[in-house]
């Protein structure tokens, strides 16, 4: 082999070893970029996006008059780009220093720091905000987060329930309208590099956020209070463990106020134990008692069965009851009696009479005059866990089971049935859906949904209802409801005192005492009714224990003017949320709509500020003020002619200069 | 016996490496701005740098390109004497950077001897193979001289430390003992003596081991190897066509190095496998031409240098390219004249000037050739080039 062969031919080699190498490389092209690239994208994609939920805002809970019981507070984080923020260094120390009380070497120090991002103060009050000028000072981050608020501490806390830490409903309202209340959480898209910095993407539309609907209560907190007030008073007068107050519009419906003790407070609700975080006028069972009467009453009445006057012997307080093939029942009276009539044995709450009269009424009738009254069934009130009572069916009755029902044993009723229940009685015999969902309205107070009284049916004749109203007035005026009595006032009621069933058997000694009522008879506008667990005072009895409460509690409502006013037309708004642009995005400064502003775009007479607002909201706005607004670009709305403020008239052209949103947002108004 | 050049150079060399290097500021642009702008307060600021890197470059090509190749023969033993000095000096006083001393800096102007220490070191095995000849089969006279330079410069490269510069002087060094019609059983015996120390040199730094096991492993990159996996996922990013110029997402902040040892896989990602393939392409554009001058080569002296320099910078780009798309293991490889970095581009474009100057030297581009084609129109002229 020649030299120069040998020369070519490891020449020859060296080539071929880097064609080969040409080969391997464009072969590895080949497969990343052509066979493999949309794995690759796909991993790719994902790390330059990140998906920013903006939360929605819950919305807001108002009693019937327009009053915020639950809303939203904000918590803010404000942090700093020190590279943005380096001329405003001094000032923006000097600030926080006296906002906060931190010494100012505490916010040089991070200010002066590398990074681009430094935590300044974490969740604080959202109050704080309004002493920073946040929009004057450049590279300042504002992230706020909404948080559920209680207005009213102590009050309906059952009713009203509470939410998560993620702001979900898990208990009364919150719970109940949750799907209401909660909203649409929006989301934006950024673009994240390899420092985890992200900035807006213009590929994907930023989602706005659908804030939470407003829920309009019947309830009204001003009786809500009295309620919850005079409830506390009676049971710690009587020693007792718990009560319930209910307040009932029977006309319609509308439940006015629900007091339960012991109280809880939503802010702090999982604190309390389970069994009172329970709202029990609907969850939890009892034995009536006497206030079961208004059953044997109505069907013996209904029936013709009796006449007020119609006479019956009352066996002087023992009256035994042979049941065929079984053992006897033995009835007793709380006091002796001799021969009563029937209005008297009402008054008096004689069990042997109306045991007596269960007889005449017969077992069928019995039971459909219960079930016409609504026992056994759930009211649907609106509340989450309501339970439906428990009424056998006559072919399940044993045979004192009659006799039992007639005053109110062998039955498992809610406080809310009792309390609907007697409201037919007020409503001239029709029963109404008892509610609390009176309305439901939008962001800017529109209504969505609006509750209207809901007739369910005719449990007893008009006659008979009459017949009703005055044997429960009776009761007040001469029985055991006189404590109920208030000078002047045509009140009618009925007190109950049922031995509690504990346990598989009654204890003796352990008693409900109830009392339920209406007034004025004469055009029924509330019924009350007011339950204490076992009072362990010198009284057990609901007339002496229930029934001062009830007389208290009216006495109030008879002075509360507004109690006879329908649901307010709201033009009230929620002003405690921050309009969901407020909810920057990292490095993106907002600045925030005040309170004052917002609300003054729902002033009538006046035109609203709607600068700031997107488009779509803004035209909203404009709308339902019965402006009429002409878009000019699109995005945002710079600037409005004419101007706010001004004197408005109905249909008033409202010229709108918008710009897109990334553009607006940098620029503060 | 000096032939002056002339004749025509390559064009085609000069456009393609041109080509890539004016594609290179545009890429390096793209892939440095938003690093340059957070961690320099400029954009541009690596720009700007690459430009001048580049003039450099292209004004030091242009030089070499007139200087007669046959007076570097005289030079090369000056030259590796002056690349051992350097590269020493470098080793007490070189500026650290990444707890490695490379660098040898003049006030503020700094160069990697390393780069310079492979020409030089090539060059002068050129010359040692062209003028010992037959005697380079002798392993006292011939074998072991050359040896003894491609081991001290290996050597003090790779004490840098710098490893993978160090293994690529060698490797190249090797390729031109081995066409230099050493003995196979010498060759042999070399790479045999050198295995053991460097295994050993492989793992007496963590970082070099973690290297060499991940690859070896062949697991996920995404896993072990952070910047091998942004690499790749730019180049998938690309897919096809790439998401075009400046569109780059791998640049911020994903992808480290991206204007420097990784701007292949910008490349990728903004021009997708067009833009890969046609990198690629100027490459072995580069190989075809480099190797075609050393075909027609005056002299085994220009033959060995244009051999020397087309392997230097293919295999360069080519392990650079594979190194970004995992095919070696991670290494500092720049590739010649486009990424980001003075010696690399400087010392490259020079080589190719060097290479340019053989190819005016050859006769493949006589200045008369059209005349020749067209007849004797006007054979006074037609004598000056060489026509056979």
């Amino acid at each position: 082999m020649s030299i120069s062969s040998t020369s070519r031919t490891r020449l020859r080699l060296l080539q071929i070893a880097i064609l080969i190498l040409f080969g391997v490389v464009i072969a590895r092209l080949v497969q990343i970029q052509i066979l493999d690239s949309q794995k690759y994208r796909e991993i790719a994609q994902r790390q330059y996006q990140a998906k920013i939920v903006l939360p929605a805002i819950r919305g807001s809970i108002y009693d019937r008059n327009g009053i915020v019981i639950a809303s939203n507070s904000m918590i803010v984080s404000l942090a700093a780009d020190p590279m943005l923020a380096s001329e405003d260094v001094r000032s923006i120390a000097n600030t926080f220093s006296k906002i906060f009380g931190k010494p100012k070497q505490y916010y040089l120090q991070k200010l002066h720091s590398d990074s681009r991002f430094v935590w300044l103060e974490r969740k604080v009050n959202g109050n704080f905000l309004r002493k920073i000028n946040v929009k004057h000072i450049e590279g300042l981050v504002v992230l706020q987060e909404p948080k559920r608020l209680y207005y009213h501490e102590q009050l309906a806390g059952q009713l009203i329930g509470c939410t998560d830490i993620d702001n979900k409903g898990i208990a009364g309202v919150e719970l109940a309208f949750d799907a209401q209340l909660r909203g649409k959480d929006g989301y934006v898209v950024f673009q994240r590099d390899g420092l985890g910095r992200a900035r807006p993407s213009v590929d994907y539309p930023r989602q706005d956020p659908i804030n939470g609907h407003g829920i309009v209560l019947t309830i009204d907190l001003n009786l809500q209070a009295i309620a919850e007030k005079e409830l506390k008073k009676g049971i710690e007068k009587n020693k007792a463990e718990g009560g319930i107050v209910i307040l009932l519009q029977p006309k319609t419906g509308e439940v006015l106020a629900l007091a339960q003790y012991p109280s809880i407070n939503s802010n702090d609700f999982g604190d309390y134990n389970l069994a009172d975080q329970k709202l029990r006028a609907v969850t939890d069972l009892f034995e009536p008692g006497s206030l079961f009467k208004i059953v044997t009453a109505s069907a013996a009445l209904e029936h013709d069965m009796v006449t007020l006057q119609k006479e019956f012997f009352a066996e002087n307080g023992v009256y035994v009851v042979s049941a065929a093939g079984g053992k006897g029942r033995k009835i007793t009276d709380m006091h002796k009696y001799g021969w009563l009539t029937f209005q008297e044995a009402m008054e008096v709450s004689s069990n042997i009479v109306m045991a007596k009269v269960s007889d005449l009424i017969g077992s069928e009738r019995f039971y459909r005059m219960s079930r016409n009254y609504g026992f056994g069934v759930a009211t649907n009130v609106g509340f989450p866990g309501e339970v439906k009572g428990v009424l056998k069916k006559p072919v399940e009755w044993s045979g004192t089971t009659l006799n039992s029902l007639s005053f109110g044993y062998e039955v498992g009723v809610t406080p809310i049935q009792i309390a609907v229940a007697y409201a037919a009685v007020a409503n001239n015999g029709m029963l109404m859906k008892p509610y609390i969902f009176a309305r439901e309205q939008a962001a800017m107070g529109q209504t969505v949904w609006e509750a209207q009284p809901e007739k369910i049916r005719n449990v007893i004749s008009e006659s008979t209802a009459q017949t009703l109203k005055g044997l429960f007035e009776g009761v007040v005026e001469r029985g055991t409801g006189a404590p109920a009595k208030i000078p002047g006032v045509r009140i009618a009621g009925k007190t109950g005192t049922s031995r509690k069933y504990i346990e598989g058997r009654y204890e003796t000694g352990t008693y409900t005492a109830s009392f339920v009522g209406f007034f004025p008879v004469e055009d029924p506008q509330i019924v009350c009714l007011v339950m204490m667990d076992n009072p362990r005072g010198d009284n057990y009895t609901g007339g002496t224990t229930s029934a001062p409460v009830f007389r208290a509690i009216a006495e109030q409502l008879l002075n509360y003017i507004h109690l006879f006013k329908p649901i307010a037309p709201m033009a009230h708004v929620s002003n405690n949320s921050i309009p969901e642009r407020d909810l920057p995005p990292k490095n993106v400064h907002r600045y925030r709509i005040t309170e004052e502003k917002k609300a003054r775009a729902f002033e009538a007479h006046s035109i609203p500020d709607v600068r700031g607002y997107s488009v779509r909201r803004a035209i909203t706005v404009l709308t339902v003020g019965k402006f009429q607004p002409i878009v000019n670009g699109s995005g945002t709305v710079v600037s409005q002619i004419p101007t706010a403020g001004q004197p408005a008239t109905e249909g008033m052209k409202i010229t709108l200069v918008c710009q897109p949103k990334a553009v607006s947002t940098l620029t503060a108004r | 016996m000096f032939k002056t050049h002339h004749n025509h150079i390559d064009i085609l060399v000069l456009i393609a490496v041109l080509t890539l290097m004016l594609l290179s500021l545009g890429i390096v642009y793209s892939a440095s701005a938003s690093y340059a702008q957070a961690r320099l307060g400029d954009s541009e600021r690596v720009l700007i740098s690459h430009a001048v890197k580049v003039s450099l470059g292209i004004l030091g090509m242009f030089i070499a390109m007139q200087i007669d190749y046959h007076r570097l023969q005289r030079l090369t033993k000056f030259s590796v004497i002056v690349t051992v000095g350097f590269l020493m000096i470098t080793l007490i006083l070189g500026g650290e950077t990444k707890g490695v001393t490379r660098w040898l800096r003049f006030s503020n102007l700094g160069f990697q001897p390393s780069e310079f220490a492979k020409y030089a070191l090539l060059f002068h095995l050129c010359a040692l193979i062209a003028t010992k000849g037959e005697l380079i089969q002798d392993f006292k006279k011939g074998f072991l001289p050359m040896m003894f330079w491609i081991g001290f410069v290996t050597m003090l490269v790779m004490l840098q430390p710098n490893f993978s510069m160090g293994a690529m002087i060698f490797l190249l060094s090797m390729v031109m003992v081995f066409l230099g019609r050493a003995r196979l059983s010498h060759i042999t015996l070399a790479a045999v003596a050198l295995i053991p120390v460097l295994i050993a040199y492989m793992l007496s730094a963590d970082y070099r081991r973690e290297r060499v096991m991940t690859f070896l492993s062949g697991g996920s990159p995404a896993k072990s190897n952070y910047q091998l996996w942004q690499g790749i996922l730019a180049f998938g990013n690309g897919g096809m066509f790439g998401v075009g110029p400046g569109e780059s997402k791998q640049r911020e902040f994903f992808l480290p190095e991206s204007y420097s040892d990784f701007v292949f896989s910008i490349v990728g990602e903004e021009y997708g496998f067009i833009g890969t393939m046609f990198f690629m392409l100027l490459f072995l554009l580069i190989m075809y031409r480099g190797f075609r001058i050393a075909k027609y080569a005056g002299d085994p002296f220009g033959r060995n240098l244009a051999i020397a320099i087309t392997s230097a910078v293919t295999l360069y780009a080519l392990i650079n390219a594979g190194v970004t798309l995992g095919i070696f293991p991670t290494t500092g490889l720049p590739m010649p004249f486009v990424s980001y970095g003075g010696s690399s581009m400087v010392f490259s474009a020079c080589a190719i000037g060097v290479l340019l100057n053989i190819s005016s030297q050859t006769d493949l581009y006589p200045r008369a050739r059209q005349i020749e084609v067209l007849g004797s129109i006007q054979p006074s002229e037609a004598t000056v080039g060489k026509v056979y």
